[in-house]
């Protein structure tokens, strides 16, 4: 375990010294942070607080916390499939896979940074809400927001992993990608519930984790709601984590094998 | 350990892209494959620095990077350091590689950032991290730079490190796949006096080098394999390839008054005056004897005043072997 962690700090810490030499993109990005929060904020405004579906939930908090997951969700998908194209062309994915880390282990913790920079996002997103803009947060149950982010990033991470083995696999994936974007932000009560849409395709948002991720989350945060009053939910995206971790590993191991076979691993 | 690396029968195939089209039109249709390596032979010795000589395309890094455990072969075993390469988890821990590719370093971070990052993947004990990487640069001669960004090092430099990186968990085999490629001569030269001199006479690493440049092969390895088309074609000492395939031996003669026909029987291979000497290379092939040669010379008016056996060159023999290459393929 101490193994693990080691060389994933030794990847946060390589990422972190290479954003931190570009200062000013990194002073850029957090105020852009910031804007966005405003540009949410106000378009929130035209939005009906009795619209179906927002359980009482102001929209500018619904909205934000959406718009915030779903960003974590998007690095989560594409982040270990850029990570390993980036590494391809800088020459160094060649002298990480010839050390003793494991290929699978490479790949995961290539893109810790990117998932830490994404919680990140998510702080100064809730951050400069309740101060510049009066959010009021609610958390009664710190146990039950904890579990959502976790389940929340496990089961993105089994995604991202998925959709990195499709693309190690078939060496195409931006469609995959773009279609688990779009669906998620269609489906999933990203920026608008699924209650608005036809009865007819509503169903689709019972399958992907990011409608319980957001049900817990916005609940847990926004509302007020302890442990037992979203144990449903919490059960809900338990399952679909766990059958979608053990797949992304599966999904990659094989990749990572036929990639070997064909060497396409280390090919740019 | 007699053999530190040891291939049998290793074959391997990759198949050719195909457009989108094909892949449309044709998606039950199999690629059509490139063959890399067909059945390669490979006994490298502990301690040994073993040259890997051949074109471009010839193989050479599809099999450095088999036994470097980033492909796969199709066929065929590779055994490195008492380990397959299929069980990549005991061979990692006993081979570092150094490739051609200068770019393989993060370009914004420090030289010793970029030692300090690569010490954990490899394994390096936390407490050891830093006192190894002092140690290293300053054998790489790289300490005045650790602290300046990558992308100023020099060609030569970065090199260095990159050998540095390799040797960061003390693995007894280095692979090293064309490392002076980019380099002028003049770091060439230094980094194979430490290839040499370093990492074989002090280390006593076993080095597998693969590398198209001659000179460096005559100068560094021990014992070498011309690689051609994914095929052994000849193994053995530096002075046994050299002679390979020469059925004759050479001597130079340096001659006043030379004619052309005065030496009789024998092949007169090249002839210039320099100075107003004549410097012959004539071929003793058969049963042609040094004795005959100089008696036919002398008989003819000629005064010789130097004689001395032409060494047959590397570069020759490596030409010999693409000839017989192209004439098999024309026929």
């Amino acid at each position: 375990m101490k193994r693990f962690f080691t060389k994933i700090w030794a990847f946060l810490y390589r990422d972190l010294l290479t954003d931190l030499s570009y200062r000013f993109a990194f002073v850029l990005q957090l105020f852009g942070m910031v804007f966005a929060v405003a540009v949410f904020y106000f378009a929130s405004r035209m939005i009906d607080p009795k619209t179906a579906g927002l359980d009482g939930i102001e929209p500018f908090p619904w909205i934000l916390v959406g718009i915030a997951f779903q960003l974590y969700f998007a690095t989560a998908l594409y982040s270990f499939s850029e990570k390993v194209r980036s590494e391809q062309v800088l020459g160094t994915l060649e002298a990480m896979l010839v050390s003793p880390t494991p290929t699978s282990m490479v790949i995961f913790s290539s893109a810790a940074w990117d998932f830490t920079w994404g919680a990140l996002r998510l702080v100064v997103y809730l951050l400069a809400a309740v101060f510049l803009f009066g959010v009021k947060l609610h958390v009664t149950s710190p146990l039950a927001l904890m579990l959502g982010i976790v389940l929340t990033l496990l089961s993105s991470a089994g995604i991202g992993l998925l959709s990195a083995s499709f693309i190690l696999y078939f060496k195409r994936g931006d469609p995959v990608n773009f279609i688990l974007t779009m669906g998620t932000t269609f489906f999933g009560n990203v920026i608008f519930p699924a209650k608005v849409l036809p009865a007819s395709v509503r169903g689709v948002s019972a399958w992907l984790p990011m409608t319980w991720s957001l049900k817990v989350v916005r609940g847990s945060l926004l509302q007020g709601a302890d442990l037992s009053a979203l144990q449903g939910e919490i059960l809900r995206l338990a399952v679909l984590t766990a059958v979608l971790v053990p797949l992304g590993l599966f999904a990659s191991r094989i990749a990572i094998q036929k990639a070997k076979r064909e060497g396409s691993l280390v090919q740019y | 350990m007699e053999y530190a690396i040891e291939g049998f029968r290793l074959e391997k195939s990759f198949a050719k892209k195909r457009s989108l089209k094909e892949i449309v039109t044709k998606p039950f249709v199999p690629a059509e494959r490139i063959e890399a390596l067909r059945g390669v032979d490979l006994h490298v010795r502990t301690g040994e620095i073993f040259g890997l000589l051949g074109p471009n395309g010839a193989g050479k890094t599809t099999l450095v990077k088999i036994l470097s455990c980033l492909v796969l072969p199709d066929r065929g075993r590779a055994v490195v350091g008492g380990e397959d390469v299929r069980r990549e988890n005991r061979v990692k821990p006993n081979i570092g590689l150094v490739h051609s590719d200068e770019r393989s370093f993060y370009w914004r971070l420090s030289g010793r950032d970029n030692l300090r990052f690569f010490a954990r993947l490899y394994d390096v004990p936390g407490p050891r991290i830093e006192s190894r990487i002092d140690e290293l640069l300053e054998r790489v001669e790289l300490s005045h730079a650790a602290g300046q960004r990558f992308s100023g090092y020099s060609s030569g430099m970065k090199q260095r490190l990159a050998v540095a990186r390799a040797l960061l968990h003390d693995p007894p085999i280095l692979l090293m796949d064309e490392p002076t490629r980019s380099l002028d001569p003049a770091s060439s030269l230094s980094l194979r006096e430490f290839i040499r001199d370093e990492l074989k006479g002090r280390l006593g690493k076993t080095i597998l080098l693969a590398t198209h440049n001659l000179r460096e092969a005559e100068m560094l390895c021990d014992r070498l394999a011309i690689l051609v088309k994914g095929t052994v074609r000849q193994v053995g000492t530096v002075g046994e390839v050299r002679r390979w395939g020469m059925d004759e031996r050479q001597v130079r003669l340096e001659v006043s008054n030379w004619r052309d026909g005065i030496a009789g029987p024998f092949r007169v291979v090249s002839a210039e005056k320099l100075d107003g000497i004549h410097r012959a290379v004539v071929a003793l092939d058969g049963d042609g004897r040094l004795n005959d040669l100089l008696a036919a010379v002398m008989a003819a008016g000629c005064v010789v005043h130097a004689c001395d056996r032409v060494e047959p060159d590397l570069e020759e023999a490596f030409a010999r072997l693409m000839r017989e290459e192209s004439a098999k393929g024309a026929a």
